[in-house]
């Protein structure tokens, strides 16, 4: 007995010493480039586990153009139900076991704050989070560089919007009561200070409530003309429904989580046409050569998937750590590639321009505005602007 | 406004409480709280969707096929899940409805995704009817108020004077006496699942019809069922109801003064209503001697 004891323990010394090991292995070789995205695949927030699918497609389209420097892109994508505690188990294992090179995306504020440090710590890049969280760049993180606007700079932007292109002078706001929201929030509040303006309500909902009559009565009985909202889908289809119920049609005006038409027409019976939103990528429909060919691959690779903003995410927040890795040249290394990512300038393809430097990591502060038209069209209404009202560009090491 | 707000309060209100009577039913013949409730009307709303929009049959055909499936899936529960439990505690009972809850929602999201959708009602929100100036009913409004009316009425009429109703009661109030008296407790707890499982799912629709239709779009509608049928008294039918319009309105009108406030307000009254009467405030409080 003593002597299987002995030789399971010396068995457990050994495992213990080789997974160290492995997670010190480099994320290539001289045929590939292993990189990771956590999503929800399953569960709740499953309509957003296009965004890594997204990702997929583009890696695709390089993998089919001979790769990158003769290295081909090697992909994994991990299921974490939205669970932090699930990302944090699946970005082990492809961090200690895969040997992963960067993540990118990665959908879920909480799932992407739970794995942070650890992917500092073991000093693997991840590029384009898949949330608006200021805690990921601000201060900047070395290993880390976002590309999706913040919703601060979001909802400045869609104010500046309504006051001056919608000549709005009530207008509400109606946000969800997390970061989500108040970061947008503080956003509109800010760019209407500036127009010495307050909005005529604020009114926080909680993710979860299905009756909001209470507070869609009292949007109605300010005299809102427009209501911005910062929520997530399901809220904002009672929220139609509704108004529709009480005989009230402001001009809805939403943060580009809400951009998937598709989706949204859908689920609100049609209620969505008119209602104009933010967006970080280009509308889907548009005629653009890079954006045409990435719909020519999908039917190739991914014939089943829905043609909608989240999946198009994906190739937006993957496609700055592709471009870095070509400039980087057939000699990779993590620094090397940390360098590219930090000296990154103006680089746009389907999203916003994207610029990094070592100071800064926050990519851009700039969206679209679009517009849904009749059977879910995108009208875009309002090109890329940034939001001049941004501080963090100028004092990035205060900003929290 | 007020009457605005009256009438919305009333409307969801009564839905609280439809749903309430679902839990409440169970509840008086075991004294179970069963946690499934909500994800057994949801996957019934499912099949709902499912003969709707793939078969493209009518809605009353698809309402009546629903019904079927909402009884059967409420028996079967009962017979697969809770009677095999030897010798069971309430409180394994209860943890026994948790799995099933689970193992529902699992089951929807593998089946219809969890992306969500929009259920195609006979009865729709938008469609308005102005009954005085500045104060409009929708369609779905009238249907919770005659639906509830009418399934409070059955039930207190049939708990009252049916045989079976009868027998659920003193099965609720002593099972082994039940059994004496020639009740067949087993055959009584299946009804009463399938019966609870079919007023569930009529709720459930309503509530698809007013939000969305994806595997969680009834947690939260059960936990405010859930507390309208303990304000109420969970052992009283109209106690339920006339709990769940008493937690429509109070969360209408303090959301509309404190909206910042309005998802906990109802929890808050619940508390201090159960500290002062612990059984609600429609049932009666006994007391069992140990």
């Amino acid at each position: 007995m003593k002597k299987v004891m002995f030789c399971m323990g010396i068995i457990c010394v050994v495992f213990l010493m080789v997974t160290p090991a492995s997670a010190a292995r480099p994320g290539f070789d001289k045929k590939e480039i292993r990189i990771g995205q956590w999503g929800p695949q399953t569960g709740p927030a499953a309509p957003w586990g296009s965004v890594a699918r997204g990702s997929g497609l583009l890696f695709n389209v390089v993998n089919e153009q001979g790769g990158i420097h003769g290295r081909k892109i090697k992909y994994f994508i991990r299921d974490d139900q939205y669970n932090p505690a699930q990302t944090v188990a699946v970005v082990k294992e492809l961090v200690e076991r895969e040997g992963v090179f960067a993540f990118v995306g990665g959908v879920g504020g909480a799932c992407g704050k739970a794995v942070m440090d650890y992917l500092g710590k073991n000093k693997i890049i991840w590029v384009g989070p898949s949330a608006a969280i200021t805690d990921f760049v601000f201060p900047p993180k070395p290993y880390i560089f976002a590309v999706y606007p913040l919703y601060e700079d979001e909802g400045s932007i869609l104010t500046k919007f309504v006051v001056e292109k919608l000549k709005a002078k009530k207008i509400g706001f109606f946000y969800q009561n997390d970061a989500y929201g108040k970061d947008g929030l503080e956003g509109g509040r800010k760019r209407l200070a500036t127009y010495q303006m307050n909005f005529v309500e604020e009114i926080p909902v909680e993710p979860g409530e299905k009756d909001l009559t209470s507070q869609m009565l009292k949007f109605k009985n300010a005299g809102a003309e427009v209501v911005l909202m910062f929520v997530n889908p399901t809220v904002a289809t009672i929220a139609l429904k509704t108004c529709a119920t009480i005989d009230y049609k402001p001009q809805w005006v939403s943060s580009d989580t809400l951009s998937d038409y598709g989706l949204m027409f859908k689920i609100t019976g049609g209620l969505w046409e008119g209602v104009i939103t933010g967006a970080f990528g280009m509308t889907p429909t548009a005629d653009h050569p890079l954006l045409n060919m990435y719909r020519e691959a999908a039917k190739k690779y991914a014939p089943e998937e829905r043609w909608g903003t989240f999946y198009l995410a994906g190739i937006v927040f993957a496609d700055p750590l592709v471009e870095a890795l070509k400039r980087v040249g057939p000699k990779l290394s993590t620094e090397a590639c940390l360098k590219q990512l930090n000296s990154l300038k103006d680089h746009q393809t389907i999203g916003p321009k994207v610029t990094w430097t070592p100071q800064i990591h926050q990519g851009t502060d700039s969206i679209q505005v679009q517009k849904c038209g009749p059977n879910a069209e995108y009208i875009l209404l309002q090109d890329w602007t940034s939001n001049d009202l941004a501080t963090w560009k100028k004092q990035p090491a205060k900003k929290k | 406004m007020i009457e605005q707000l009256i009438v919305e309060g009333l409307a969801i209100g009564a839905c609280y409480g439809l749903f309430g009577v679902a839990v409440a039913i169970i509840y008086k013949t075991s004294e179970v709280v069963n946690f499934a409730q909500g994800e057994m009307g949801m996957i019934a709303t499912f099949v709902a969707f499912h003969v709707l929009t793939v078969y493209h049959v009518p809605f009353w055909l698809a309402f009546i096929i629903t019904m079927v499936f909402a009884m059967l899936l409420g028996m079967l529960i009962e017979i697969c899940f809770l009677r095999p439990a030897k010798d069971p505690t309430v409180l394994g009972l209860i943890i026994i409805t948790l799995g099933a809850e689970m193992l529902l929602m699992g089951l929807a999201g593998w089946k219809w995704g969890a992306e969500q959708k929009d259920f195609p009602f006979l009865l729709s929100v938008q469609k308005t009817h102005e009954i005085l100036p500045g104060l409009t009913v929708n369609e779905w409004s009238m249907g919770v108020f005659v639906l509830a009316a009418v399934i409070m009425v059955f039930l207190f009429l049939f708990f009252r004077y049916s045989r079976l109703g009868i027998a659920m009661r003193a099965t609720q109030q002593n099972v082994n006496a039940a059994k004496i008296m020639g009740i067949k407790v087993e055959r009584v707890f299946s009804i009463t699942w399938a019966m609870s499982s079919l007023i569930g799912a009529v709720a459930a629709m309503f509530f698809a019809a007013r939000s969305v239709l994806d595997p969680n779009f009834m947690m939260e509608p059960f936990m405010r069922a859930f507390a309208a049928a303990v304000l109420g008294g969970l052992t009283s039918i109209p106690g339920v109801v006339v709990g769940g319009i008493l937690l429509g309105l109070i969360e209408n009108f303090f959301g509309y003064a404190w909206p910042e406030w309005k998802p906990i307000v109802a929890f808050v009254v619940i508390i201090i209503i159960i500290t002062v009467r612990p059984s609600g405030l429609f049932a009666k409080h006994y007391i069992k001697k140990v």
